[in-house]
């Protein structure tokens, strides 16, 4: 069947270039998609077809006609020319006019490309994974035992029981792992939803880049390493950074991060609490479970993984104080934005 | 949680000011969130004799007083209270003091009389929830002694953020080990009742059903309690952590579970049926009234704590009204148990009832707390409420419970996670800081990855550490994160290289901002009711929707399927807003199709279960009415130019088809957009007029809408082919075109017909009116004609023109213009 398929694509691509008037289009189209068309035909026909292979059949089947009716459409409007069918707003052949100068990119994903720019001169690469993720790998493969306090860390949306909207990036880091084999070094930037309230600075939708470095003997000091070297570089941080314990749970250790505050320079403002300091990420070395889940061997791999929020980072860079003008998208924020990379 | 310095010293010690103990807790994981000074103090009150006690003149209930406050002056205060007497030592709150309340006392006439002050009560001082009467001192105080040296403390109060997996740190006993740990201290236990022989026993058996519900229940007793308030001390300790003081009865259960951190419930012995508490599971159906008095229908499975007569508590999570200690109890029963976390999370989010209890219990107790913490408490009772306590109690636990758990530890993974040169002995120092054992083992120090270079014992409060790398994790707290090397700074193997897709949506992001577009971020839900809007057919993809189950702030539940409405939305919303027209906007998102492709490349057999997730572009020029070229709408003409602009930049092949494919675009001015291998990949046109209005735009919109993820992205690779050095030859015809011919049309007859010399042509000009017939138009065409070989003569371009002339006569009847 696949290979009628594509002989009817080339046959019928070949026939509408060459139609000439309105009756050679309905010819064409009765003969392809009529009640007694070669596709129709096929169609009727696909309830024979060993069902494995019926969907996907069906799919290049769809495809087929709808190609070939757009085909049809467009070549039965430009025989016919633009101004005389009463709908047409005018003739659509017409030429473009180039654009003109003077937009900007979103301050949010400006401050995500760099911060990818940073990672990519370190060797990073990128990956991504659907926001609609299943609870395995938000969860379970990331060392979340089910029903355990954990979890309440973080208010998550569910689709079902199943499948939620991922809380974090971390989960691309399994999805990752499965597909590659160490040495690894990844970034996962993307969207993630907590079930929480909007508030200036809650929004339930914003923005986070992960991190995932895996081979036979990373360790902290690589990890302090690579986050003083993208604080000194994307913050202009003179200091190195701090680490606090913390607990995430496919980590361990699992640390908090501190930078030097990057509006007084660790001297103390409004900005820091008076501390000098600003949380950055929340890092650690990749816990053992969520190799396993992953599907490497034992004692083999150590790892590094961190984790920062977008949004928060571009509020203190650019000093915006409402999270929600960031999804507001009002076109006087925006556009202070231009230039800015 | 909230830890009291003047509490915690009771156990450690440490030789810092509380600023630095809290910055060196936060170094070792305690996050200090807050510290705060807790103040007790009540200036303006103070010791006072009554002296003289008389009725009030105009009313029974008042009287008239008078005290003496140390100053030698009589002072004339009325008094409500019917406790009050000649001969009683009281607190007098003078003209000027300030109550709890912000309650000033102030000079003032009650029914006409004078009165300069206030007798307090416990109640007016914050000292009591309730108080009947004034309060009534020893005799022998003083008068005019401060109250603040009878009541008055300041402590300092230190918020801990305590993450999941330390419910240890949710008492001040394992702060302290941390504290002990920290400064080199050591920890000292409270006292504990100490079993004395006796005939006497607690009368009661204990059954548990599973012991995977219940691995542990404890229950104990005491009698002739004597119910009253807690001692100063024990009242300005809870206080000062944010718990409110009820009598000594409660008060020692939670005074406990804050000390030791094990929850424990006490029962009115009076009120139990029979001689068996039996902990078993809810059957379905059972109603139960909890102590705060709201009535609870229980899922079955729930797990309950039940004498002869049924449910006396909701295991771990709260007691029931029917066994509650009252002030008239004198007998109770004890409970101190070790619930399965899982079942008291289960019971308690189901109920929605998070307790203090609760909050330990499902994060995990300390199994060798159960006696310890009971026998605690039974000393307090005994101490504090006179309490006789029972000698013998029973304690039913899992037989086939391992007690004490062991983890071998290797040097050479300590050092390869931590990148440092620990040695075995610092090593083991690190972790006995922390209350760990360490047995050594015989290969020790020499740092292969098969040498278990030590076994550490786990104690019941460490319940988790499980694997060599929590050890790890213990020994880099006390090690000093901030001491850890720093440094190797891994380099990615493979070079840090972009990929392919993603460098084209970088390019195809950074070129919109550049040719005036404006980057929008919209949300991924779409409010009720907006995508039927755009009026799918049933069986479009984008008719079908996700939609989360558990949107708890009545937020939009909807997963969009397209990028439409949310752009739509800001077009309308910055338009309204006093935008200047045209808007010019774009957005490169993701819809969620739940009705799209599958997966194919997945690992997990759920992965079918999820949509596809497209990632699609739109921009758009919206409220421009402006007409370009031969009458056509600007912004039409725009965005083609501008999508054909973007193709060149990004090397991408895009044709756009006059065809109508999308029913949100007005028919007759829209565009299918194809790849370069003929796929359909998206639509252009103007947004249809009745959708705008169901978004109240009164404005055209036009937008160009296509699906990155199914389009060929691919650059066309770039090769160098040599250029000409001859000049080009320019010529412009002027044509008259019947109407109904489409300049597309034209394009294609003259490159059809100019021969290989035409390097390009464009249309420049169309002028309809005045000196042109009625019915044609009058196109301006320029023609730029360029050889390989060398200069075009005249002659040969006047051929080609010649060919091109023929070919447009006879295919579409257009004729060249006279030029008079």
């Amino acid at each position: 069947m696949k290979e009628t398929i594509d002989r009817l694509r080339s046959e019928g691509l070949e026939r509408i270039k060459a139609a000439e008037s309105d009756s050679d289009i309905e010819a064409i189209r009765v003969a392809l998609l009529g009640r007694k068309g070669e596709i129709t035909a096929l169609l009727r026909g696909l309830k024979d077809v060993d069902p494995a292979d019926r969907p996907a059949m069906g799919a290049e089947l769809n495809l087929l006609k709808v190609d070939l009716t757009a085909l049809l459409d467009s070549r039965q409007c430009v025989l016919r020319g633009g101004g005389s069918a009463t709908n047409m707003v005018g003739d659509l052949t017409l030429p473009g006019v180039p654009p003109t100068s003077g937009g900007t990119n979103h301050p949010l994903l400006s401050v995500l490309d760099s911060i990818c720019d940073i990672f990519y001169g370190m060797g990073f690469t990128r990956d991504d994974g659907p926001e609609v993720e299943l609870d395995y790998y938000n969860f379970t493969a990331l060392n979340f035992p089910d029903d355990h306090p954990a979890r309440d860390i973080q208010d998550t949306f569910y689709i079902d029981p199943k499948i939620c909207l991922r809380t974090q990036t971390s989960p691309v880091q399994v999805r990752t792992m499965e597909r590659n084999e160490p040495p690894l070094a990844c970034i996962f930037p993307g969207r993630v939803y907590r079930n929480e309230n909007a508030d200036a600075s809650h929004s339930s939708e914003f923005y986070q880049i992960e991190g995932l470095v895996v081979d036979k003997a990373v360790s902290m000091a690589d990890l302090k390493d690579t986050v003083d070297t993208f604080v000194r570089n994307f913050f202009g941080a003179e200091e190195p950074t701090r680490f606090r314990p913390h607990y995430f749970p496919f980590t361990e250790p699992s640390v908090e991060v501190d930078m030097q505050c990057v509006s007084c320079r660790g001297k103390g403002c409004g900005v820091c609490g008076q501390t000098g300091w600003l949380e950055v990420m929340g890092a650690g070395m990749v816990h053992p479970n969520v190799f396993k889940a992953a599907g490497y061997p034992d004692d083999v791999y150590t790892g590094f993984a961190f984790g920062m929020g977008i949004d928060r980072i571009a509020m203190l860079k650019y000093g915006i104080g409402d999270i929600r003008l960031l999804y507001e998208n009002d076109l006087r924020f925006l556009k202070q934005f231009r230039g800015v990379s | 949680m909230k830890i009291s310095l003047d509490w915690l010293a009771e156990y450690v010690s440490w030789d810092d000011e509380p600023e630095a103990l809290a910055a060196k807790l936060t170094s070792a994981g305690l996050n200090v969130e807050s510290l705060e000074e807790f103040k007790q103090s009540f200036p303006g009150v103070v010791v006072a004799h009554v002296t003289d006690h008389r009725q009030h003149p105009d009313a029974d209930r008042l009287s008239l007083c008078q005290v003496d406050d140390g100053t030698g002056e009589p002072v004339q205060v009325v008094c409500g209270a019917s406790n009050v007497r000649k001969g009683l030592t009281v607190l007098l709150a003078r003209v000027g003091a300030v109550l709890p309340g912000d309650f000033k006392i102030k000079k003032s006439k009650i029914r006409g009389v004078e009165s300069r002050g206030m007798i307090c009560s416990a109640n007016e001082l914050g000292l009591a929830a309730e108080s009947e009467g004034i309060m009534e001192l020893d005799t022998d105080l003083a008068p005019g002694t401060s109250a603040d040296e009878l009541y008055g403390f300041s402590d300092t109060v230190l918020d801990i953020e305590v993450t999941p997996n330390r419910p240890d740190w949710l008492s001040h006993i394992g702060v302290a080990r941390e504290v002990a740990a920290i400064y080199g201290t050591k920890v000292v236990m409270p006292p504990v009742w100490s079993y004395q022989p006796s005939s006497e026993n607690l009368g009661l058996k204990i059954k548990i059903d599973d012991y995977v519900e219940c691995p542990r229940y404890g229950a104990f007793g005491a009698t002739h309690l004597e119910i009253g308030p807690s001692p100063d001390w024990m009242q300005k300790r809870l206080r000062a952590i944010g718990s409110r003081p009820i009598n000594n009865l409660v008060d020692i259960t939670n005074y406990v579970m804050f000390e030791l951190g094990q929850p424990m419930h006490a029962f009115d012995r009076a009120k139990l049926t029979g001689d068996t508490i039996n902990i078993r599971t809810a059957d379905s159906g059972t109603t139960v009234v909890t102590l705060d008095g709201q009535e609870r229908k229980l899922d079955e499975g729930t797990l309950l704590v039940c004498d002869e007569s049924g449910p006396i508590a909701l295991a771990g999570v709260m007691g029931l009204a029917n066994s509650e200690v009252t002030e008239s109890t004198t007998e109770i029963v004890l409970e101190s148990a070790f619930f399965n976390p899982k079942l008291v999370r289960t019971a308690s989010r189901r109920l929605g009832l998070i307790s203090e209890s609760s909050y330990r219990f499902e994060r995990g107790s300390d199994w060798n707390m159960v006696e310890k913490a009971a026998l605690r408490a039974l000393q307090l009772y005994q101490d504090l409420a006179g309490a006789h306590v029972l000698p013998a109690w029973a304690d039913r636990q899992d037989p086939d419970r391992k007690s004490t758990a062991s983890i071998p530890l290797r040097l050479w993974q300590v050092n390869r996670v931590l990148g440092t040169t620990i040695t075995t002995d610092q090593a083991a120092q690190h972790l006995q800081a922390l209350g760990l054992k360490v047995q050594p083992m015989g290969n020790s120090g020499t740092g292969s990855r098969n040498a278990v270079d030590m076994m550490v014992e786990i104690p019941s409060f460490r319940r988790d550490l499980f694997l060599e790398v929590d050890l790890i994790e213990e020994i880099s707290r006390s090690y000093g994160l901030d001491n850890l090397p720093s440094g190797g700074g891994y380099r990615g193997a493979g070079g840090g290289v972009r990929r392919p897709d993603e460098l084209v949506h970088t390019r195809m992001r950074h070129w919109f901002a550049a040719s005036g577009y404006n980057e929008l971020v919209t949300s991924s839900f779409l409010a009720s009711g907006v995508l039927e809007r755009l009026e799918f057919a049933d069986d479009d993809c984008r008719a079908r929707t996700l939609s989360v189950i558990n949107p708890h702030h009545g937020g939009d539940t909807q997963l969009r399927t397209s990028l439409l409405p949310a752009l739509l939305e800001v077009a309308r919303r910055n338009l309204n807003a006093g935008s200047e027209p045209p808007v010019r906007l774009f957005q490169v998102n993701r819809v969620f199709w739940p009705a799209g492709a599958k997966r194919t490349d997945f690992l997990q057999e759920d992965d079918q279960l999820l949509p596809e997730e497209p990632l699609f572009l739109q921009f758009a020029i919206a409220g421009w009415r402006q007409e370009g070229l031969d009458g056509m709408p600007a912004d039409l003409l725009e965005i083609k130019g501008v999508l054909e602009a973007l193709a060149s930049h990004l090397r991408l092949s895009v044709a756009l088809e006059p065809a109508d494919t999308e029913n949100w675009l007005q028919a007759g001015s829209q565009w299918c957009i194809r790849d370069r291998n003929g796929k359909s990949v998206g639509a252009a046109g103007r947004v249809e007029a009745g959708i705008l209005e169901k978004f109240d735009i009164d404005l055209p919109v036009a937008v160009v809408e296509i699906n990155l993820s199914a389009m060929d992205l691919t650059p066309e690779p770039m090769k160098y082919v040599p250029f000409t050095r001859f000049p080009a030859v320019k010529r412009d015809l002027s044509l008259l075109v019947p109407a109904g011919t489409v300049w597309g049309a034209i394009q294609e007859t003259v490159i059809d017909c100019a021969g290989p010399l035409l390097d390009r042509v464009d249309l420049f000009d169309i002028y309809r009116g005045k000196g042109v017939p009625e019915g044609k138009g009058a196109f301006g065409i320029r023609l730029k004609f360029r050889s390989q070989k060398g200069n075009l003569k005249s002659k040969t371009v006047d051929r080609a023109i010649g060919e091109i002339l023929k070919g447009l006569s006879g295919r579409l009847q257009i004729e060249p213009r006279s030029q008079d």
